[in-house]
């Protein structure tokens, strides 16, 4: 099929099916962020390599603030003992020399790593998206499932820039200037490390777990304001025409009470956790300036090494003040992660798409079918149910009953329990919620049938009863449909291909009562003579078929 | 671009005020410990130096050790400010966001999904404002000044490449932003569909695969996906130059002071401890000028979180209050529609051509229009939801929105075309109506429009585990309380029966007719008309096309 994307260039899909190295990998993979990211890594090409140039070019940029402060404070102090000139040029170069070069390694640092995000995102969708094509979703009450997978695969991006790299190339850093300080002042060098790791790690560390039992504190506090928000929403007139709605407002405002008690306790974690930052930052300089000092008073030091023992801690410690930031980054992007990691690593349900192969007899013969989701009860049970060619039955029953479930089933996309269903494979589905692809009229009625032509398109969209030049972009930036045309939209995808059958699933559902009727008069008239079975609790549409098929 | 300060924000909430002035009195305690702690540390580093003695420095390692506990000590209390500042500002915001989604419950410009966002995540983008922008704002505004008047004080030379520096920081970023604007204008309305495409192939899944499409398209996924990152990397790697120029500029000022006061040092130009004085305090100088630029962003969702909500709370935003009035019992006063007619905000067309009817006590008006004609817009102004833009929908003379609205809708039962339930069972979405009903007489209305269900069924987020059409007889069964055991006088019905069987029809409009409210319903059912005392045809809107005539409830 073809999609426009979003450059305007068509791209044509191969019908062979496209699959990363990531797929295979499935199999073996636990639930852990860590597994999840391995295999992202494996994905991307020369991922490793980029990574490493990433952590290497932050770690310079911090290198060379850090070495800024040392080499400035031996040039001072070396200038102070008033040697001729020459001998500080080394120096002068050097403090020159660090002063540019860190804006250019951190701004080719922050190239190389988001652009290494961005291919890490990349592989984390495609395998989001092969893995979410294999399992059925037509008829499956997953909620946000997909509006959450889409979200949570953001959050590599943020593991990455703001996790992963800042804090190799920080242990990089801290590294290497505990060795350089160890050569003039071992003990000094020791305390910088031991106050870098209370910041760096331990600091981090505990504001993260505060964070996240903030976090399962607030949790149920947060949805339970989303839902009297969403219900205030929802039944607004309801609410203030029944004078129910200030009611209604203090109980939302009792919640937003309530989580601002938690995340005020969560703030001053955070204020403690930066204040202990900088406690250790004093401790590192204060400690540098004593052993320093002592060894200076011994001899056993050179005096001019004293200012850069005192200094570097104080730019070495600058490097670490992001960190419990990105402490709190790491929770939110693990916990969409490992999230992501479960809805993947769920085995696929049915078959995804639906097999669209012709066959000899239109029509539908369904006999003694058990229809549900695999691994659970039918919800369905000893359904028989005939439609002929120029037929209209209506299967109705109440809502959850399993109307829909029958409709995959019918379509191949997840297996019957028992009994034989005798159909032709194309089936036209056209359902309540049909989604309009953010792209031109005709290639959403290409999604109907890949190789339509101009021609065909127009004809389908006029059979439809739809009035848009083809090459309309909807969207943002173009059309946007009402609720009817876009039902018009999706009926023009199911008359552009060849049909055996035609389910619509609730097709005036959600719409007003004349353009239900406008709908159906023409959804008529386009079926002619196919066979057509329609799900509906609609009365005005039962109304309209020729036999009624009850389920429950 | 948005500015640095949002000028509503401001404006509208105190807390912000007294927060930045906060913020600005931390700053000047902050550069004041910044300048001790640069002095103290030149102090000690160059009397061991010069004395060889570690002895004489203790107590100056002391009060060092104090500077930077204060320093804590402020970064902790910012914090807690910030904290506080953003969790008013951000109840505030919620109260008024859902009040003004309330005072014109049908401006549904906001969909419940942006509702829900914007009162639940999107303000907590407030908290990245408040706790990380604002303050190096104002310790951006106070702290360059400060410690640049400590370096001037001792070592004018230096003070002087800092003074020429600092500025050009501003003027280099907004030089760069200002050249690569068109650019990256240019270049975000693609990025933007490019990232979009993917969530747009993933929420089409379904309707991918009830077609057999969604296999095969994996490889647009793949194209996208690399068209995405190529464009992304071209946009920051031109609005990352500001960033660069930022630090750039910062570090060399750093060296330059460095280097000349070094040599300077040599000369015997200045002190030892000046110059380390001045190469400990001159990072400090760029440090939160740094900062305001690391944080720019949090600044930018902020913002754009604060603007989402003021849309709301302007959209809902009522005319300015008179007093209302007492509403005038219904039992014994008509309402009169006298060529009411209303034309949306923006809209050419009117959505309701003006109309005329009354409503005498006990009477039965059926509205009959087609798709298009207003019918809807008509119900919300006899509510006085919205007020008419042309004619008038008053009471005893005084029009339906200059009454005190509680008084109003008291007398009033709404049933809506979908009807909205609450989180509860079936009998709290009937007390709805009437909050006092007995339960027997939550049974009693529910029998009467034939709604034969266990009250004590449970109802779902959004009516879940209703029809459409068990919904409306619950919503019915609300309206039939509201009238029997509340104070309601006049029945409002949009489409009572639409969905429901024949005999179910005839059960319900008896109800209503035996109710004894007077009653103004919206029907395309023959049976339903017929029950009216009078029958007021809408004119039809004029319908050039599709977009026109056809509405999603």
């Amino acid at each position: 099929m073809t999609l426009q994307t979003r450059t305007g260039e068509a791209v044509t899909a191969p019908t062979r099916t496209t699959s990363g190295g990531m797929a295979r990998a499935r199999s073996t993979r636990g639930t852990s962020t860590v597994a999840l990211w391995r295999e992202v890594m494996a994905a991307v090409r020369h991922g490793h390599w980029r990574l490493l140039a990433a952590i290497l070019l932050a770690g310079a940029a911090s290198g060379a603030s850090v070495s800024l402060m040392g080499v400035s404070g031996w040039l001072i102090s070396r200038a102070a003992e008033a040697p001729p000139v020459l001998y500080l040029q080394a120096a002068a170069v050097g403090v020159r020399f660090f002063g540019i070069s860190r804006g250019f390694f951190r701004y080719l640092e922050r190239l190389v790593g988001h652009d290494l995000a961005l291919r890490m995102q990349a592989a984390l969708r495609l395998d989001a998206y092969n893995h979410l094509a294999r399992t059925t979703l037509i008829g499956r009450r997953r909620g946000d499932l997909l509006s959450r997978v889409i979200s949570d695969v953001s959050a590599i991006q943020d593991l990455v820039v703001r996790v992963v790299v800042p804090f190799c190339s920080a242990s990089l850093v801290v590294v290497g200037t505990t060795v350089m300080l160890a050569r003039f002042s071992l003990g000094s060098a020791l305390v910088l490390l031991a106050s870098c790791l209370v910041a760096g790690v331990l600091l981090p560390w505990l504001t993260q777990r505060a964070g996240l039992r903030h976090d399962s504190a607030a949790v149920p506090t947060r949805g339970a304001l989303a839902s009297e928000v969403h219900e205030l929403a929802r039944a607004g007139q309801d609410l203030v025409a029944n004078g129910a709605a200030d009611d209604r407002i203090s109980r939302a405002l009792a919640l937003d009470s309530e989580l601002r008690r938690i995340e005020s306790r969560a703030a001053w974690l955070r204020g403690i956790a930066t204040g202990g930052q900088i406690i250790a930052s004093g401790i590192a300089v204060v400690a540098a300036l004593w052993i320093g000092g002592t060894a200076v008073a011994e001899g056993t030091m050179g005096p001019r090494l004293l200012a850069v023992v005192a200094l570097t801690p104080l730019a070495m410690h600058e490097v670490l003040a992001t960190f419990t930031q990105a402490a709190q980054t790491f929770t939110r992007s693990q916990t969409a992660l490992s999230r992501l990691s479960q809805t993947l690593d769920e085995p696929p349900v049915g078959s995804g798409d639906a097999s669209q192969q012709a066959s000899g007899s239109p029509g539908l013969r369904v006999v003694g079918l058990d229809a549900g989701w695999p691994g659970h009860r039918p919800v369905v049970r000893g359904l028989d149910l005939t439609v002929g060619a120029g037929e209209r039955v209506a299967l109705v029953g109440r809502s959850g009953i399993g109307k829909t479930t029958v409709a995959a089933t019918v379509m191949g996309m997840i297996p019957a329990q028992a009994g034989r269903i005798e159909t032709a494979g194309r089936v036209g589905y056209l359902a309540q919620n049909a989604h309009i692809f953010r792209t031109s009229v005709a290639e959403n009625v290409r999604i109907g049938r890949r190789d339509a032509t101009d021609a065909e398109i127009i004809e389908a969209l006029s059979q439809a009863g739809l009035d848009l030049p083809p090459d309309r972009l909807i969207g943002e930036a173009g059309t946007t449909l009402s609720g009817g045309e876009a039902r018009r939209l999706a009926l023009a995808r199911v008359l552009v291909g060849e049909r055996d059958l035609w389910i619509l699933d609730e097709p005036t559902e959600h719409l007003d009562h004349e353009t239900a009727q406008a709908l159906m008069d023409d959804l008529w008239a386009a079926a002619d003579d196919s066979p057509v079975l329609v799900i509906t609790h609609d009365a005005d549409v039962v109304a309209r078929c020729s036999r009624v098929v009850r389920l429950g | 671009m948005p500015g640095p300060i949002h000028p509503r924000l401001l404006r509208h909430a105190r807390a912000t005020r007294n927060y930045l002035i906060a913020g600005v009195a931390v700053g000047v305690v902050t550069s004041g410990l910044m300048i001790a702690q640069a002095w103290l540390l030149a102090h000690a580093v160059v009397g061991i130096f010069t004395t060889r003695q570690v002895a004489p420095y203790l107590a100056t390692f002391g009060m060092l050790a104090g500077v930077f506990l204060g320093r804590a000590l402020l970064a902790w209390l910012n914090q807690v400010l910030a904290h506080r500042a953003a969790a008013e500002v951000k109840s505030t915001l919620r109260r008024e966001v859902l009040r003004a989604r309330l005072a014109r419950p049908t401006a549904d410009q906001a969909s419940s999904a942006t509702l829900v966002h914007v009162v639940t995540d999107g303000l907590d983008a407030l908290d990245g404002y408040f706790s990380k922008y604002l303050p190096q704002l104002a310790l951006a505004a106070v702290v360059p000044a400060v410690v640049g008047a400590a370096i001037l004080w001792a070592d004018w030379e230096s003070a002087l490449i800092i003074a020429v520096t600092l500025p050009l920081i501003p003027v280099f970023m907004s030089l760069i932003g200002w050249t690569t604007q068109q650019a990256v204008a240019r270049r975000f309305r693609v990025a933007d569909r490019l990232a979009n495409h993917f969530a747009d192939l993933i929420e089409g899944l379904p309707t991918l695969q009830a077609f057999g499409r969604a296999r095969a398209q994996a490889r647009g996924v793949e194209l996208g996906e690399e068209a995405n990152r190529r464009e992304t990397m071209r946009t920051l790697s031109v609005s990352f130059l500001s960033a660069f120029a930022l630090e750039l500029l910062a570090n060399l000022s750093v060296a330059v002071v460095a280097v000349t006061v070094g040599f300077r040092l040599v000369g015997g130009h200045v002190g030892f401890e000046t110059a380390l004085f001045v190469l400990v305090l001159a990072p400090e100088a760029f440090l939160p000028v740094r900062q305001v630029g690391v944080h720019f962003h949090d600044s930018a969702d902020g913002v754009a979180a604060a603007d989402e909500a003021f849309a709301i709370i302007d959209a809902g935003a009522v005319a300015p209050t008179r007093p209302r009035l007492p509403a005038p019992d219904l039992a014994s006063s008509t309402l009169r529609v006298r060529e009411a007619g209303y034309t949306y905000p923006g809209s050419a067309e009117p959505a309701l051509d003006p109309v005329s009817f009354e409503v005498t006590p006990g009477s039965i008006i059926a509205l009959r229009a087609r798709s298009g004609g207003g019918k809807t817009t008509l119900l919300r102004l006899l509510l006085g939801f919205e007020a008419p833009t042309t004619g008038e929908v008053s009471v005893d003379g005084v029009a339906v929105t200059d009454l005190d609205r509680g008084d109003w809708l008291r007398q009033i039962a709404f049933v809506p075309q979908n009807p909205g339930m609450v989180v509860g069972s079936i009998a709290d979405n009937v007390r709805l109506g009437a909050p006092d009903a007995s339960g027997d007489q939550v049974v009693e209305a529910l029998t009467a429009v034939a709604a034969d269900f266990d009250p004590y069924r449970s109802v779902g987020d959004d009516g879940e585990g209703l029809s459409a059409g068990e919904r409306r007889r619950v919503a019915l069964a609300r309206a039939l309380v509201r009238v029997r055991h509340g104070h309601a006088r006049l029945l409002v019905l949009d489409e009572p029966t639409a969905g429901l069987d024949a005999d179910t029809e005839a059960t319900v409009i008896s109800a209503v007719a035996a109710s004894g409210a007077a009653v103004v319903l919206v029907s395309h059912r023959e049976a339903v008309i017929a029950l009216a005392d009078r029958v007021v045809e809408l004119a039809p809107a004029v319908v050039p096309g599709l977009a026109a005539t056809e509405g999603v409830r």
